[in-house]
């Protein structure tokens, strides 16, 4: 049999993810799965299976002389596939995946098929062997993003920060991995950022996670965490492990460009990604029973509005998100940018005479400064504007979509607008505002005028500026 | 400000020449390169480790280095001083460095042309790893070479059979190297 008939090139063109995979010693090739089967999609346990027709050919490789084979071996462990595309995609649909494997086994075809209607969008990561701790960075990055929380952002930005003491314990030096916490903090400075901006989408962070150095440093940083982690909490982890965790470490985890592996995922999630109260659940894509992917979560949450999804394909991950997160959100904005404008008549009509008249038969009383936006604006909590305790945050999903707003503070019909989020259930005014726009409203300010004679002089005092 | 800008650039001329030969580096990552080289020359000299010495070549270039390591006691190459080469990428510390032994050395991982096989000098690597560290693995390589991936077959053999044999041909192969 001739040599070019060897499916040597383990990145053939029908993979469209290649992960570099390095493997050294004859120890560890015996156990990995053999690399030409990985385009087959074959998960690691049915590798061990074997295969009348491609165990032949692993026969044939025997056959080979140990100069050749230490030939092959060298420049299988040298070989770096020169992978095209970007480090992090922008989100596409999952049909593209669906595509992929239309002609391949039909247990791929029913389950690509069936994910794209579950998880219509994905957001590819380049097979470069970082693809697993890529995804799950940005991923937690995009989320604490679709969370529109400013006060939450710091709150993350600090207690990553907080964790460089756990790498000072296990003895990495500070002079080392400084550049990669000042890498992280950037991405989170970029965040509260485009949250202030009202950024609409997650481009900034897409790009971040393109450019080579800011990628790198943040995965590093992350590495580095996830190693001191496992080194405080060797229990949880040595178990797992076929070497000794410091090695495993080494080997897998503080490296430039080792793909992780589960107790590394389970590891990242535990001592990183946990501590922000995101879920992280990935869904297996390979030859098992069933009509559907296997879904599998990391966290011992999954929180609907935080989690990182990952999809497994042998050797590779790419982050998708579930169908109802975007079905969801596009409208809402709309509805609620709509329902800010038709609102504001609604404030006046709702007075029960017309209060402009009156007032402005009165001397200098709009000299005052509490009448400058009108009566209604003056009570205390519609000025303080749509966050913390108000009752009518329904959903999440609202809370995204109110900050966009507030960073328009200069648009003055902002402070109207707070008592939106309950209109979409069309329902009456919310009571906690009526009672307050009654009780100081106009006629009661107004009677002190019957009384004094002096209009020059009036008694604009507690009710008025309060 | 865009004074500033144009003097910060005038005074490392051979850092931007290296960026653009390379053409993938840009300007923030060349600089980062610099601080963290920076950083691990201090560290250097700050607490030096016996045996084990570095600095960047005289021609002003940080992205070049020469090494030195102290051949370790009990091992063929004691009393021995060799001079490594350190050449850093652009986007070090994501890339290791490439280091090559200067000094004709007789060593099972080591080829006639100085070349080092070493794991963390490959796919191992680690952006924690550095000079400092480099140094020391090497240095522990000449008394524990790793015989079962050898460049140099012949060594690995005599290693493993002939101890004095061995030496002899260390001594014979040594050559003192002048800084250039």
């Amino acid at each position: 049999m001739s040599l070019s008939k060897l499916p040597w090139n383990h990145f053939g063109p029908h993979h469209p993810f290649p992960e570099k995979q390095k493997f050294h010693g004859c120890y560890q090739d015996a156990l990995a799965p053999p690399a030409f089967l990985r385009p087959l999609g074959l998960s690691i346990q049915a590798a061990f299976v074997p295969v009348p027709s491609t165990m032949s050919n692993s026969s044939n490789m025997n056959a080979l002389s140990p100069d050749e084979m230490q030939r092959f071996q060298k420049l299988s462990n040298e070989f770096e596939p020169d992978v095209p595309g970007l480090l992090v995609s922008p989100k596409q649909s999952s049909h593209n995946i669906a595509l992929e494997y239309a002609n391949a086994d039909p247990t791929f075809a029913t389950k690509t098929s069936a994910l794209a209607v579950t998880h219509p969008m994905t957001r590819v990561m380049k097979g470069d062997g970082n693809c697993g701790w890529r995804a799950v960075a940005f991923g937690y990055f995009e989320t604490l993003f679709s969370l529109r929380d400013i006060l939450r952002v710091e709150q993350e930005l600090a207690r990553i920060k907080s964790l460089t003491y756990t790498l000072d314990r296990v003895g990495y030096a500070e002079h080392l991995y400084e550049m990669f916490i000042d890498a992280t903090e950037e991405v989170f400075l970029q965040t509260s950022e485009a949250i202030r901006n009202g950024d609409q989408d997650e481009t900034f962070l897409v790009n971040a996670f393109n450019n080579e150095y800011q990628s790198n440093s943040i995965l590093m940083h992350f590495r580095l965490l996830t190693s001191a982690w496992m080194k405080l909490n060797p229990v949880r982890y040595q178990a797992f492990l076929s070497a000794p965790l410091e090695q495993y470490c080494a080997s897998e985890i503080d490296t430039v460009r080792t793909e992780i592996d589960e107790v590394g995922l389970q590891a990242l999630v535990d001592g990183v990604i946990q501590g922000a109260g995101f879920g992280v659940e990935v869904l297996y894509l390979d030859r098992s029973e069933g009509d559907a992917v296997t879904p599998h979560q990391v966290s011992p949450t999954c929180p609907s509005d935080a989690t990182i999804r990952l999809l497994y394909r042998p050797g590779h991950y790419d982050i998708i998100y579930r169908a109802e997160q975007t079905v969801n959100m596009a409208p809402v904005v709309n509805y609620q940018y709509a329902m800010t404008t038709n609102y504001s008549p609604w404030d006046q009509g709702a007075l029960s005479f017309d209060v402009n008249s009156h007032l402005m038969s009165i001397p200098n009383l709009m000299a005052d400064p509490a009448f400058a936006m009108g009566g209604a604006s003056m009570s205390p909590i519609p000025s303080v504007s749509p966050t913390p305790a108000s009752p009518y945050r329904l959903s999440p999903t609202q809370d995204m979509y109110q900050s966009p707003m507030q960073s328009h503070t200069p648009i003055p019909s902002i402070p109207v607008s707070s008592p939106t989020p309950a209109m979409p259930s069309a329902a009456p005014p919310p009571m906690t505002s009526l009672p307050s726009r009654s009780s100081d409203g106009p006629q009661i300010r107004l009677n002190p005028l019957v009384m004094k004679p002096n209009l020059n002089h009036l008694p604009v005092t507690a009710p008025f500026k309060k | 400000m865009d004074y500033n800008m144009e003097d910060t650039q005038n005074s490392a001329p051979e850092t931007r020449e290296a960026t653009k030969l390379s053409g993938a580096g840009q300007r923030g990552d060349t600089q980062s390169v610099t601080k963290r080289l920076q950083a691990e020359l201090m560290q250097l000299m700050m607490a030096p480790s016996p045996g084990i010495s570095a600095f960047p070549d005289a021609d002003g270039n940080l992205l070049s280095w020469t090494g030195t390591i102290t051949g370790p006691t009990e091992t063929p190459y004691e009393g021995l001083t060799l001079k490594l080469s350190f050449a850093f990428p652009n986007n070090y510390p994501y890339s290791p460095p490439t280091v090559l032994f200067k000094t004709p050395i007789y060593h099972p991982n080591v080829d006639f042309s100085g070349r080092i096989c070493l794991d963390i000098l490959k796919d191992k690597w680690s952006a924690v790893y550095n000079v400092q560290s480099v140094l020391l693995s090497l240095q522990s390589l000449l008394g524990e070479p790793n015989n079962a991936s050898p460049l140099n077959a012949q060594a690995a053999e005599l290693w493993d059979s002939d101890q004095e044999e061995f030496k002899k041909h260390v001594l014979a192969r040594h050559r003192d190297i002048d800084d250039e």
